[in-house]
């Protein structure tokens, strides 16, 4: 700056424009048709198989392998963040398993990876989910060769740890998307893509035992996908359900 | 999501709500609490409420939930065991609040608000900003002998004496002068010319233009009175004035310019597809046209339209728009030969404008966005006539990479647009000929205005990190105290937009952006130094209305952007904008407008 100017200042302007603060946007456009990709799907709602350790819900960055192929009977949640009886009814009102294995029988999607990833992102050390989980399942899932990463968080510090796991995978060349039951976090938190159902914490991917909505939420995510242009990126999904606890 | 310990200090008095189910027990900590700034969007997406009577963060630390309670339940008092009193109100301290800053705007000498001044024996004062991201201020003390001398604030009442050493004398780069010929009528004949205020176009100039690209498969001259507009038509590509160099080069010298008519581009393919990509304005010309905007045609002139054909799809390739305006060009060259040399015909109007370096006043730069990213998303940059095509570079083909413009280059048709994104926000090239935020710095002796950055957007993601890259390394070169970003249009480029704006802001200097977000345009993306921001909408439901032009930038958008760039220069604080687009704020910032 000069020493000394004049400048006609004044009191009392107010920005015209309300900006999110994001953090910087990765993005990987998705190229193929659905039909031809290669789909993986993560949650931060605490699934896990029921032969594996369970997490710590007082807080876990650790993550387990659950083949794609998994029976959903098989599968179970832990997590402390939220109610669990939708998940206990339906395993996939969080990780809809049983509608991604029909989406590829039905040919809208290609196929399913062999792993798909869960963790517990309540508490959600922002640090390790950033540096150590997220950079790992990215690694996995790119090895596995899919182009398309779809994803459930579950409460609020869960939206966090999932977005920035799948901001990993983003920017590792896969694209993206958080079926979110908290779309304010994952927008906040920098979501390439975000599609938001109005669904209770807890049933992420729509009401349990409810294939019809659990189909519905996932093809119209896909379809989202295909629109979706630019990073960060919204789109509302007309189901919706409340549970009251 | 929790708040982090550090974050939990900035919002001790907001709402205290669960961001997570908690059992009943559980002593409330930081990890407890949502996050207050994503309120508005929960209350919003009906995913939370917010009631009267609920406890602040602060007074619901520590206490003890009685029962279980759920993800984004509020905290009230029967909730919680061990509730704190509400703290009395504490006194307020003396902060910039307490400045001797007028309500009204002021002048003022020396930019820091008042800050501790901390002396320090290299001869600098060295400001520390609280309220301005970290941005630190480092100047001499102004000639005091000794370091450390008390600064001037920001806005004193009585302003501090002005330094006794003369300033500095302004340094004129270059000057243009635009001499301003009527034109009272617009007929077809069988040569160009200009005389006695008739505009005089060869007919056969159509089917020369029809040559000029092999893409180009039929062109039409219509010349529309302003009483006739009601005319349908195609979707408006540009706007474009008769301008020509009679001395200099672009930028200096004598421009002839032709007032009172104006060349207005429309195009479709010849599968009947109209020639845009956002949004259209093929209609009533009478309807589609916000008259008299920087790039429009104003209520009285005579539009001269020449509608283009193009090969069937190639309206989003490159090659389609560029066709149909080098077909245009070869109609409007003409008129510019014919007003290149007019000695002794008198002009109505001679405008004077001067690159001006004005030493001794903070230097500010403005960086315009435009669009890069292939079809009719590019700009010819610095072509040899003015608004010409000829001699123009691409940006696409430069990559999009910064560039510098003097003022006067902007303002002699430096920019011939070809940018077709959605109508109502676009910048064509007649905006750029008369661009007004341009016009108002060039023309503030406040301010030493020192170029004018043209970068692209660009369609991939990586390169839009290069250019915005490259742009900061640009700024911190250019040494500038400030800085203005623009950009038409919304959606994809406002992530350049946000690293744009970043770039610079990072870089400690203070900036203000400046585009149409309203309703239809919100940011998806942003960050902290996008604190500062002009809003460009003018329709009544925030929306891309399809009217040419209508939320582009106007005189009274430009002089509130420098007003609130030299305000944040100042260090004097920005409030932050409502959570969503509100009209009551641009009219309360217009008043503080003199």
């Amino acid at each position: 700056m000069p020493t000394a100017f004049k400048l006609t200042t004044a009191k009392g302007l107010k920005s015209e424009i309300y900006v999110p603060w994001t953090p910087k946007p990765v993005w990987t456009p998705l190229t193929k048709p659905l039909s031809e990709c290669k789909v993986a799907f993560i949650t931060s709602g605490g699934i896990h198989k029921k032969d594996q350790t369970p997490f710590n819900t007082a807080g876990d960055w650790s993550y387990r392998e659950i083949p794609s192929d998994t029976p959903s009977d098989q599968l179970m949640v832990t997590h402390g963040g939220f109610d669990n009886s939708d998940i206990n009814k339906d395993v996939n009102a969080m990780l809809p398993i049983d509608r991604l294995r029909e989406l590829v029988k039905e040919g809208f999607i290609g196929s399913l990876v062999p792993t798909f990833f869960g963790f517990m992102g309540g508490g959600g050390n922002v640090d390790k989910f950033e540096h150590v989980t997220g950079p790992e399942i990215a690694k996995k899932l790119k090895a596995e060769g899919a182009d398309i990463v779809l994803a459930t968080g579950g409460c609020g510090t869960c939206h966090r740890s999932c977005t920035l796991v799948l901001r990993c995978c983003e920017a590792a060349g896969m694209s993206t998307c958080i079926i979110a039951a908290l779309p304010p976090i994952a927008r906040q938190q920098g979501a390439p893509r975000i599609t938001a159902p109005l669904v209770p914490i807890g049933s992420n991917a729509g009401e349990p035992n409810n294939p019809t909505m659990q189909m519905g939420i996932l093809k119209d995510t896909l379809n989202a996908m295909e629109e979706f242009d630019h990073f960060g990126q919204m789109k509302a999904l007309p189901y919706e359900y409340r549970h009251n606890v | 999501m929790s708040l982090s310990k550090e974050t939990l200090e900035a919002h001790l008095n907001d709402p205290a709500v669960l961001c997570c189910r908690r059992p009943a027990g559980t002593v409330l900590s930081a990890a407890d609490f949502e996050d207050p700034t994503i309120f508005p969007d929960l209350v919003d997406s009906n995913l939370m409420t917010l009631k009267e009577g609920g406890l602040t963060i602060q007074q619901a630390l520590g206490a003890t939930l009685i029962n279980d309670g759920e993800a984004l339940t509020q905290l009230t008092p029967d909730l919680l065991d061990g509730v704190k009193e509400a703290p009395a109100e504490e006194p307020e301290e003396a902060d910039e609040e307490a400045a001797p800053a007028d309500e009204e705007p002021c002048s003022c000498y020396a930019a820091p608000a008042p800050a501790p001044a901390a002396p320090a024996s290299d001869g600098y004062v060295h400001l520390h900003l609280d309220k301005a991201e970290g941005l630190d201020l480092v100047f001499p003390a102004g000639g005091a002998p000794v370091a450390g001398a008390p600064v001037p604030p920001a806005c004193a009442a009585a302003p501090a004496p002005a330094p006794e050493e003369p300033a500095p004398a302004d340094k004129v780069m270059r000057t243009l002068v635009k001499k301003d010929y009527p034109v009272t009528k617009v007929e077809l004949g069988d040569a160009t010319s200009y005389a006695d205020g008739v505009l005089t176009i060869d007919e056969s100039l159509v089917e020369a233009a029809k040559k000029a690209d092999p893409l180009v498969k039929d062109v039409e001259l219509k010349i529309i009175e302003p009483s006739e507009r009601h005319v349908y038509s195609n979707t408006i590509m540009d706007v474009i004035p008769i301008a020509a160099k009679a001395e200099g080069k672009l930028g200096e010298g004598v421009t002839n310019v032709l007032s009172g008519a104006v060349f207005v581009l429309t195009g479709m393919d010849e599968a009947g597809v109209q020639v845009h990509e956002f949004g259209s304005c093929e209609g009533y010309m009478d309807e589609k046209i916000r008259y008299g905007r920087p790039g429009c045609p104003d209520a009285d002139d005579i539009m001269i339209r020449v509608d283009v054909k193009i090969q069937e799809g190639t309206g989003m390739e490159r090659r389609g728009p560029f066709a149909a305006h080098s077909a245009a060009d070869v109609i409007v060259h003409s008129c510019r030969e014919a007003i290149k040399d007019l000695d002794g015909v008198k002009p109505v109007k001679e405008e004077t404008f001067k690159d001006v370096r004005r030493a001794g006043r903070p230097r500010v730069v403005l960086v315009k966005e435009i669009m890069g990213q292939g079809a009719m998303h590019d700009n010819l940059l610095v072509p040899t006539e003015p608004c010409g095509v000829k001699g123009g570079q691409k940006n696409v083909d430069l990559g999009n990479v910064p560039v510098v413009l003097s003022p006067n280059e902007v303002l002699d048709g430096g920019i011939h647009a070809l940018a077709c994104i959605g109508p109502a926000t676009k910048e064509i090239t007649r905006h750029f000929f008369r661009e007004p935020m341009v016009e108002a710095l060039q023309t503030d002796e406040e301010l030493d205005l020192t170029g004018v950055v043209f970068i692209g957007s660009p369609q991939v993601n990586d390169e839009k990190t290069f250019v915005s890259e490259r742009l900061g390394a640009l700024i911190e070169a250019m040494e500038v105290d400030g800085a203005i970003v623009t950009t038409e249009g919304f959606g994809n480029n406002h992530i350049d937009f946000s690293e744009n704006i970043a770039a610079i802001g990072s870089r400690g200097v203070p900036v203000v952006g400046v585009t149409f977000a309203a309703y239809q345009g919100q940011l998806v993306v942003g960050n902290k130094y996008m604190d500062a921001m002009i809003e460009l909408n003018k329709d009544p439901e925030g929306f891309e209305n399809e009217i040419l032009a209508d939320n582009t930038t106007t005189p009274e958008d430009a002089a509130r952007a420098i007003l609130m760039l030299k305000t944040k220069m100042a260090g004097i604080p920005i409030e932050p904008p409502e959570h969503k687009w509100d009209e009551a704020v641009i009219e309360a910032n217009k008043k503080l407008v003199k």
